[in-house]
């Protein structure tokens, strides 16, 4: 209960602030440019023609859900990669700003426990990620299925990987709040473990072209801890394009990025239970 | 003795990665407030009194040493939810209403976050008309008043109070004086950290001195401020200092001393001024106040070098 409180806060703290709002209105915006710009011409369930900003895309007659296909992934990779960098951006001030002196005094002094202090924030950061996520996928999904008739919620489950990518990586710009009070420092680790991950997605692509030895076991001990951003990314766009994917294959994903955001969160909260303010 | 703080023994170190020693903040530190009364903790800048309340409410872990308050481990949520506190500098969001803010705070404390109620103590600290403001047009004094009102939610059992009249307005510390006076006598225990002597005084009745991590000394304000067997004698104009002198008064200003603990001893050194024709106006016993018990407890005893004796 006082975890969701806290997480309550943090959205109400968000929300009060215009630049948080600025987010949301260029999320309606880019919906609203894509709802105005793009015209498509589906004739018995085909789609005939399509013009994005005035200019007409050479289009062969294809079921129209087919003919889609390529739109949603393009949707999911922005979702995914761009979305997630301005998610660090911005949510890097939310938990060094619950540590800074005059506050964390005032919050500790109140029946909150630490470990619930550490995962309101976390959890209420992660909340509004989805939020946006979800709002984006769904406005996309929505103005598509009006244009088109083909209504899926492939590119929402696709945003929905997106917030599971966020959320490891939140764990990590957490636990560097709590030990360095720094949203620079938080924003830069999480912009770090964000290119490391979509390193260690290739790992065994790249593994060969290390030296032998040393090195490669360094790289591969190293990117075998890190959460597997690209492959994530490539489940989530090739679900969104309607591909076939392994469950076996998402799920084994989805448990390793969970597992990295519990052992980083659990990191920050023994850290955090022996910091003094 | 129902005590609503019991600190026995603390010791605080701030240890840093170069400096694994660390600083000593308090030192051995032990103290003992009652129920239901106003406690003034005092020091200088550095002296640990900040690193003490935070001990009370665990933001700051001791390395050694028992803490107990309101008879229980101030650990357990259940007994910091009945402590309000107001810390020195405290950090409000800037875009939150008062009502905002108080209505988090309330859920926090696990409290349900009621309108009127919270109007109601927007009132009391004299900031009901401001209640639908944004707090980053608040000036400090307004802030440490929201401040106040956050620290008295719920009706605490005790109130730690760090520099509560900072920033205040003259008129604004006796609504704060007044308020206070008003949970002394709900029952709540007030532990006051000011620098300010004079509010100290004005609000408290047991004082404790800290001064480089240890309470250099602690007990009723009157016990404190008592000078020890002296008392202070007011005579009408025209009696003779010579005469007065000779019946054991020491000229101090205008007034005159008169040192001794017996009674007796005194009334008879007044009946002898009396015999000399001195008129009596007031007599009173001699006390210092905080600033004077500050100074001598803090001022370290000067360096007896001992001379040859040189005799004629």
């Amino acid at each position: 209960m006082t975890v969701l409180s806290i997480a309550a806060d943090l959205w109400r703290h968000a929300f009060a602030r215009k630049w948080f709002l600025v987010l949301g209105v260029a999320v309606t915006l880019f919906l609203v440019v894509i709802a105005l710009s793009l015209r498509m011409d589906v004739v018995d369930g085909a789609l005939a023609g399509m013009r994005l900003f005035g200019r007409p895309k050479t289009i062969e007659i294809t079921a129209v859900d087919v003919a889609l296909r390529p739109i949603f992934k393009a949707g999911a990779i922005v979702i995914y990669y761009p979305f997630t960098i301005f998610l660090i951006a911005l949510c890097a001030e939310f938990a060094p700003s619950l540590l800074a002196p005059g506050r964390i005094e005032h919050l500790l002094s109140m029946p909150v426990r630490r470990w619930e202090l550490v995962l309101g924030t976390y959890l209420g950061v992660v909340g509004l990620s989805a939020l946006f996520a979800l709002y984006g996928a769904g406005g996309l999904c929505l103005i598509l299925g009006a244009k088109t008739g083909v209504l899926t919620l492939r590119p929402v489950l696709a945003a929905l990987l997106g917030t599971i990518s966020f959320a490891a990586i939140y764990s990590a710009m957490v636990a560097v709040a709590v030990l360095a009070r720094s949203a620079t420092s938080s924003a830069g680790v999480g912009i770090a473990v964000y290119f490391a991950g979509v390193l260690a997605g290739y790992r065994t692509t790249l593994a060969p072209m290390i030296s032998e030895g040393l090195p490669r076991h360094a790289f591969e001990a190293v990117t075998g801890l890190l959460p597997r951003i690209s492959s994530l990314g490539n489940v989530a766009s090739e679900m969104a394009g309607g591909q076939a994917v392994s469950a076996m294959h998402l799920a084994g994903l989805v448990m390793g990025f969970l597992a990295f955001a519990g052992a980083v969160l659990a990191v920050a909260v023994w850290g955090f239970e022996r910091k003094d303010f | 003795m129902d005590l609503a703080i019991e600190v026995h023994d603390i010791e605080k170190r701030y240890r840093t990665w170069r400096n694994r020693k660390g600083f000593c903040a308090l030192d051995g530190v032990t103290l003992e407030v009652p129920r239901g009364v106003a406690f003034g903790l005092l020091g200088p800048n550095g002296a640990g009194k900040t690193t003490f309340i935070k001990v009370l409410l665990t933001v700051v872990r001791p390395e050694r040493g028992r803490v107990r308050v309101l008879g229980g481990d101030p650990e357990d949520p259940r007994v910091r939810a009945r402590i309000g506190y107001l810390p020195e500098r405290l950090d409000l969001p800037a875009y939150f209403t008062p009502m905002t803010f108080l209505s988090s705070v309330s859920r926090l404390k696990h409290l349900i976050p009621a309108r009127d109620g919270i109007l109601r103590l927007l009132d009391r600290v004299g900031l009901a008309n401001d209640a639908g403001r944004k707090i980053g047009g608040f000036s400090k004094g307004m802030k440490q008043r929201l401040g106040l009102a956050a620290a008295l939610l719920g009706k605490p059992d005790l109130l730690v109070l760090d520099e509560p009249t900072d920033g205040v307005d003259p008129m604004g510390r006796v609504e704060i004086r007044n308020l206070l006076s008003l949970e002394l006598a709900r029952g709540c225990t007030v532990f006051l950290n000011s620098h300010l002597l004079a509010e100290t005084e004005r609000v408290c009745s047991r004082v404790g001195i800290i001064a480089s991590g240890r309470i250099a000394r602690q007990g009723s304000l009157d016990d404190l401020c008592r000078a020890e067997g002296r008392w202070r004698v007011a005579f009408a104009p025209g009696a003779s200092p010579d005469k007065l002198a000779a019946a054991g008064f020491q000229a101090a200003g205008k007034e005159f001393l008169f040192a001794g603990q017996d009674l007796m001893a005194l009334n008879r050194a007044l009946d002898a001024a009396r015999a000399a024709g001195a008129v009596i106006a007031e007599v009173y016993p001699d006390e210092k106040d905080l600033e004077q018990v500050m100074s001598e407890v803090l001022t370290p005893a000067p360096v007896v070098v001992s001379s040859p004796v040189v005799t004629p």
